[in-house]
């Protein structure tokens, strides 16, 4: 298929989910202000935590502000370009996905483009706190500019993780219909996690959030090569191919799970 | 896709296009489906088994159904609520995959092409819009027309068109969710005729509209399928739509079509009686058997030995009932004539609702 007429399809979508967005004005505005606002509540807790207790098993308050930002970013821009796929539950519950099926267009694309949301609190949050702590990392002499180009492509693939996660567990819906407590744990609580370097928990929950909901990649390993150049710089490929077999991964189960969607009574 | 199936779709796209003979448009063979849903325990900590429960109920929306549509026609898809009637529509339209059986919409597979076989069909859902709900209703025409790469000039032109026969210039710039149900419904029937399909799905298209609203919509329909020659498949539970629109119909009920046939074939299979009331200028008399008295109902056996039955009567009138594929009008009021001075004749055919309620 045609991948620039899908591009051009997508961003038509997103540009009308905008303005019906943009229909009710003060809605949009309100969240958001309170988006920015929980944003810089929760950025002022771990901060205030961090400067109590000045490092965490070895890490620096600006590494653990470097974890946290890119979590922050590469969480924003999944949501912002995939936003109904954490909202999946709703269209099974209400049988609102025969209609995105009666369309010549992808069934993940058309949810996609859904109510499109863009995150500034998010990305503002995210992006003062990541030049902080690079700046910070950067005047100490631990990390050169080559870890700005890293972390971008770091945040990139951050994004295709959580998005492959969230696919996943959206597609567990098909068969359980009702998913919101599974993603509690598999997308909200993981993320928050992983905010915090891994070596805080104990193996078996280490392990776990490597293997099983892979988010130790999105920042705690990545951030071991270009913040501590532990590993090796095979890392960032590494982090590639897991975020491309991720990717295979759930667009596979989600085809599958797609094939038994039972729809809802008339 | 692989450039095998590529090939096929196209002959049989071609093959569709041929129009000396009535094409299959939409075929069901031994379609079936099933629902598994978990057995929901009682008693004490019932949610929690029902949890880990390996018990399923399994409900058989759809059983055994096939037939075939032919390019052109205009068919009535009716059932009672819960005989399986969306479920086949879904599955028709590639939004349910059948738990056994076979689809093919002008010959191809809606679920092993869905973007293609959706390309070619029109959808309207009477009990939920397609549109994009919070903006104006031009809006979403844009939209469409991206969707299924309608180019500007093809859009503009189709849009005049079914704006000139929908009415739809008195809306164009208003929210969707801001028009009247009539307004929606018809905004909603242009929204699938954008992209020009062969075949139409519509559920339920007149429900909750008043007369005129439905009369409208009817007139359009029709309008489709004789002068466009669109494939169209109804269902509805508004008698009036399929006798006014439909050739055929078929009848679904338990999962299962109890009924593939014309209306006028189906009258006669239910075999409702025909009413007929005669108004007398002056008295009356049935001629009776020496010895015996008017007791309604009454049976009265012509010579050749058909018979009709007396229901009714009045001080100047006499209604009787038959069947009119066992005996003709005419025979009936020839032996009524011989009664009494007939003033007027009235006849009633069997209201098609009660014609269906039999059915089900």
């Amino acid at each position: 298929m045609n991948i620039r007429y899908w591009l051009h399809l997508y961003f038509v979508l997103i540009r009308s989910s905008i303005r019906s967005g943009m229909q009710y004005k003060m809605n949009f505005l309100l969240g958001m202000l309170l988006a920015a606002g929980i944003q810089i509540a929760e950025f002022l807790m771990i901060a205030i935590v961090l400067n109590k207790f000045g490092a965490v098993k070895g890490w620096s308050l600006y590494e653990v502000g470097y974890l946290f930002a890119v979590m922050t970013l590469s969480k924003a821009l999944y949501r912002s370009f995939a936003n109904d796929v954490h909202h999946l539950e709703n269209y099974l519950t209400s049988g609102d996905l025969d209609q995105l099926l009666t369309r010549p267009v992808p069934v993940l694309l058309a949810l996609m483009s859904q109510n499109f949301r863009m995150m500034p609190g998010e990305l503002l949050q995210g992006g003062f706190i990541l030049t902080w702590a690079l700046h910070g990392m950067m005047q100490a002499g631990q990390i050169t500019w080559i870890a700005v180009p890293f972390t971008f492509l770091v945040i990139f693939t951050g994004a295709v993780i959580l998005f492959a996660i969230g696919l996943t567990t959206a597609t567990a819906g098909f068969w359980l219909t009702r998913i919101n407590e599974l993603q509690t744990l598999t997308e909200d609580a993981s993320q928050t996690a992983v905010r915090y370097p891994l070596v805080l928990y104990p193996v078996w929950l280490r392990s776990i959030l490597l293997v099983v909901i892979p988010v130790g990649f999105v920042n705690y390993v990545p951030s071991l090569f270009i913040l501590r150049g532990e590993l090796g710089a095979w890392v960032l490929l590494g982090i590639v191919l897991v975020a491309a077999v991720c990717l295979f991964a759930s667009m596979k189960l989600w085809t599958f799970g797609m094939s038994r969607y039972q729809s809802t009574g008339s | 896709m692989g450039i095998m199936t590529e090939a096929v779709v196209r002959t049989e796209l071609e093959r569709s296009a041929d129009k000396d003979r009535p094409q299959p448009m939409i075929e069901a063979r031994g379609l079936h489906k099933q629902f598994k849903t978990p057995v929901v325990k009682e008693g004490s900590f019932a949610g929690i088994r029902t949890l880990f429960t390996r018990e399923y109920r399994v409900k058989e929306a759809v059983k055994d159904i096939s037939f075939t549509i032919n390019q052109g026609d205009f068919i009535g898809y009716i059932g009672p609520n819960g005989a399986g009637k969306s479920t086949t529509i879904k599955m028709l339209t590639g939004i349910l995959h059948p738990s056994s059986g076979e689809v093919r919409i002008a010959g191809v597979d809606p679920h092993r092409h869905r973007r293609r076989v959706v390309s070619r069909l029109g959808v309207v859902f009477g009990q939920r819009s397609q549109l994009w709900w919070d903006l104006p209703v031009k809006d979403s025409y844009e939209i469409l027309a991206h969707m299924y790469k309608v180019g500007d000039k093809e859009r503009d032109l189709r849009l005049g068109q079914l704006s000139e026969l929908l009415g739809l210039g008195e809306f164009w710039t208003t929210p969707v969710r801001k028009l009247s149900l009539g307004q929606r419904m018809r905004a909603d029937i242009a929204a699938s005729m954008l992209h020009d399909p062969d075949v139409l799905f519509m559920d339920e298209p007149t429900i909750g509209l008043d007369v005129t609203a439905k009369r409208s919509i009817r007139d359009f329909l029709k309008t489709l399928n004789t002068e466009f020659g669109k494939t169209i498949l109804l269902t509805t539970h508004d008698m009036d739509d399929i006798e006014q629109l439909c050739e055929r119909v078929m009848v679904i009920n338990h999962g299962q079509l109890s009924y593939d046939g014309t209306i006028d074939e189906l009258r006669e299979k239910i075999g409702l009686p025909t009413t007929i009331r005669v108004t007398f200028a002056g008295a009356w008399s049935i001629p009776l058997p020496p010895g015996e008295i008017l007791r309604l109902p009454l049976e009265v056996r012509l010579p050749t030995g058909e018979a009709f039955r007396v229901v009714e009567t009045g001080p100047d009138y006499v209604r009787v009932e038959a069947n009119r594929q066992q005996i003709r009008a005419v025979d009936i009021l020839r032996e009524m004539s011989a009664w009494g001075e007939a003033a007027d004749i009235h006849t009633e055919e069997p209201a098609f609702e009660d014609v269906i309620h039999k059915v089900y």
